[in-house]
């Protein structure tokens, strides 16, 4: 079965664990594999409704999968008092 | 091969093309594909061929004349793929001795002439636009056996054995690499120009084979790295769209395809904000299960959401996917921090890997954000001073020597900036632009003066502005700035991702009072 259905690398891959003397073969579709990896994958059906959309599952609100880019809950003394040290040694370095 | 024409009669009464296209895939079993090959043989599979599609029924008449002579080459082709398939890959000790040796290439080019026939039958054999999924099942595999040759011939050339091997064309390899996929991608664009230039009604056009065959395109041009012939692609269908049928009017599955590959292709010109809008769209209809594709997707709207918008992807978001956790969690995580260092030492750490994914530059540019973030907790650990106003409450100390951005900076990698070059990351900060531009620079040489009058006018002497130009650190500003001098909006400074101009002379940072980091509550 590792024959012309190999446009989908996923049935292609247990037909080939179960034929270890085919190990050449095997390493070269790894590497394809590899190499193709943002080939978009065919849909195993060519159409679905709107519920089964991406966008009617999960992502009611996809507001909540994207977050802000900064953060203040860390713990900004910490960092406040690595900073003074810092700065000291910058300053120490310089007046030499 | 009766089961065929069984199938073929059934789908000829019910003009279901997609049912007709299964009488014609490669995709069988051994067994099965051998049963079709052992019912003809040489002498008489064109009779047997004629007779059993004369045969067929469509509803009240019998198919045409041509028409059935255009089917009889098409499986006639389609009997001797069979016979070439089942030379490369059919179990050998079962059907060996049968066939003579066969190679991918063979496949391929019995594949080509399947392709041609069919292509033939919609030219001048009155083939109707309802069997178009024909077209698709020959384009689809025509890409699978054309991949493998390529891989086959590839192998056997590097390993230089083979007596084939004198063949090679040694001199280009590149260009020898994907020969049969070239070759492919000219097939297909056959396919397309069939398919765009027929001009009955739509109803009954093979327009609606555009999308895709579009699709089969794109991904063929994205393995041999050709970007510039998918435009092409794109621009003949918007040059065509007015008469064809919207996008929306197709199957999901070439909506959702068609635009992460549209998708794509933005992002590949930097035109993150069209990017994102195709990418969103191919998100919102992917199929809810197609894990594998959904992962794709996001790839590269990631990234894109950190430039357009400036966020990150939650736990949440990235939690089915552990390639993603591996290929973003780190980053995103040092440019929440403000992990500048650890930011850079993450991007080195999987260069590889992004590059290959194409999404190196754009992550690089996720560095700003950690910077920002980075000078923002310098900006923090400031704390407070009292209110110049009687019994106000203190608000945040604005004036920061720049010796302490240096410091914050230095912090993480341990090693000492010049406060020149603190400046330059500072002024690049406060310029920064938000949204993003994407057309090309195009600097008249004039402009240097306007801008250092610009620069000045923030705090920069044209001197030290002199002795940055060179350093890269300053050359996404100047193409910013030319930007901006290109319409009329040169005194329109764009939100930045940091509020105030520096006092040099002073050594200080002026930070706005108000949102001395826009948007980020500060």
């Amino acid at each position: 079965m590792a024959s012309a259905s190999s446009s989908s690398k996923n049935e292609a891959k247990p037909a080939e664990a179960k034929q270890p003397e085919q190990a050449p073969v095997t390493e070269q579709k790894t590497a394809a594999a590899l190499e193709e990896d943002d080939e978009f994958e065919d849909f195993p059906v060519d159409d679905w409704p709107a519920e089964e959309t991406e966008a009617a599952n999960g992502s009611e609100g996809t507001q909540h999968l994207w977050e802000e880019s900064w953060d203040d809950d860390d713990t900004s003394d910490d960092f406040s008092a690595q900073l003074k040290e810092e700065l000291k040694k910058v300053e120490a370095s310089k007046k030499r | 091969m009766d089961s065929i024409f069984d199938k073929f009669a059934e789908a000829q009464l019910n003009r279901n093309g997609y049912r007709l296209a299964k009488t014609l895939s490669p995709d069988l079993p051994n067994e099965e594909l051998y049963s079709i090959w052992n019912s003809c043989n040489a002498h008489d599979v064109r009779a047997i061929l004629k007779r059993s599609i004369q045969n067929t029924a469509t509803g009240m008449d019998k198919l045409p004349h041509q028409e059935v002579a255009g089917w009889v080459e098409v499986y006639y082709t389609y009997w001797k793929a069979v016979g070439e398939l089942l030379a490369v890959q059919g179990p050998s000790v079962a059907y060996g001795k049968q066939f003579q040796p066969s190679s991918w290439t063979k496949v391929f080019a019995a594949w080509t002439d399947l392709l041609s026939a069919l292509i033939r039958g919609y030219l001048s054999q009155g083939f109707e636009a309802w069997t178009i999924p024909c077209l698709y099942v020959a384009g689809k595999h025509l890409r699978v056996f054309a991949i493998k040759a390529d891989d086959e011939r590839n192998k056997n050339s590097s390993l230089d054995i083979t007596a084939g091997g004198n063949f090679q064309d040694d001199f280009n390899p590149e260009a020898e690499q994907h020969a049969k996929l070239e070759d492919c991608a000219r097939q297909l664009q056959k396919i397309f120009n069939l398919c765009l230039n027929d001009r009955a009604p739509l109803e009954e056009s093979r327009k609606w084979g555009i999308y895709y065959v579009t699709n089969l395109q794109f991904k063929t041009y994205f393995k041999f790295n050709s970007a510039a012939l998918s435009k092409n692609v794109l621009k003949a269908i918007s040059a065509g769209r007015g008469d064809m049928p919207p996008l929306t009017a197709f199957p999901k599955s070439q909506q959702v395809t068609f635009k992460y590959y549209e998708g794509i292709l933005c992002f590949l010109e930097e035109n993150y904000v069209e990017a994102e809008n195709h990418l969103t769209e191919a998100w919102n209809l992917c199929h809810k299960d197609a894990t594998r594709n959904k992962e794709l997707i996001l790839t590269y709207l990631i990234p894109c959401h950190l430039l357009t918008t400036h966020t990150l992807p939650s736990q949440k978001l990235l939690e089915p996917y552990p390639r993603l956790q591996k290929l973003f969690s780190e980053l995103a995580r040092c440019i929440k921090k403000g992990e500048l260092h650890a930011f850079d030492l993450a991007l080195q750490e999987g260069e590889d890997e992004f590059v290959r994914r194409r999404i190196y530059l754009t992550l690089e540019r996720g560095r700003d954000i950690a910077l920002r973030n980075l000078l923002r907790k310098v900006f923090l650990a400031g704390g407070f001073e009292e209110s110049k106003e009687e019994g106000g409450s203190p608000v945040r100390r604005t004036r920061v020597p720049i010796a302490e951005f240096a410091a914050g900076i230095s912090l993480g990698s341990q090693e000492t900036l010049d406060d020149d070059e603190v400046e330059c990351l500072i002024a690049n900060m406060i310029y920064k632009a938000s949204k993003l531009y994407t057309a090309r620079s195009r600097a008249p040489g004039s402009v240097y003066a306007q801008l250092v009058i610009a620069l000045q006018t923030n705090g920069i002497q044209e001197s030290s502005f002199q002795s940055c130009l060179a350093s890269s650190i300053l050359a996404s500003l100047w193409r910013w700035r030319c930007l901006g001098l290109q319409g009329s909006t040169w005194t329109t400074r764009p939100l930045g991702l940091m509020k105030g101009y520096i006092a040099r002379e002073r050594g200080i940072v002026v930070l706005s009072k108000s949102g001395a980091f826009p948007g980020t509550g500060i």
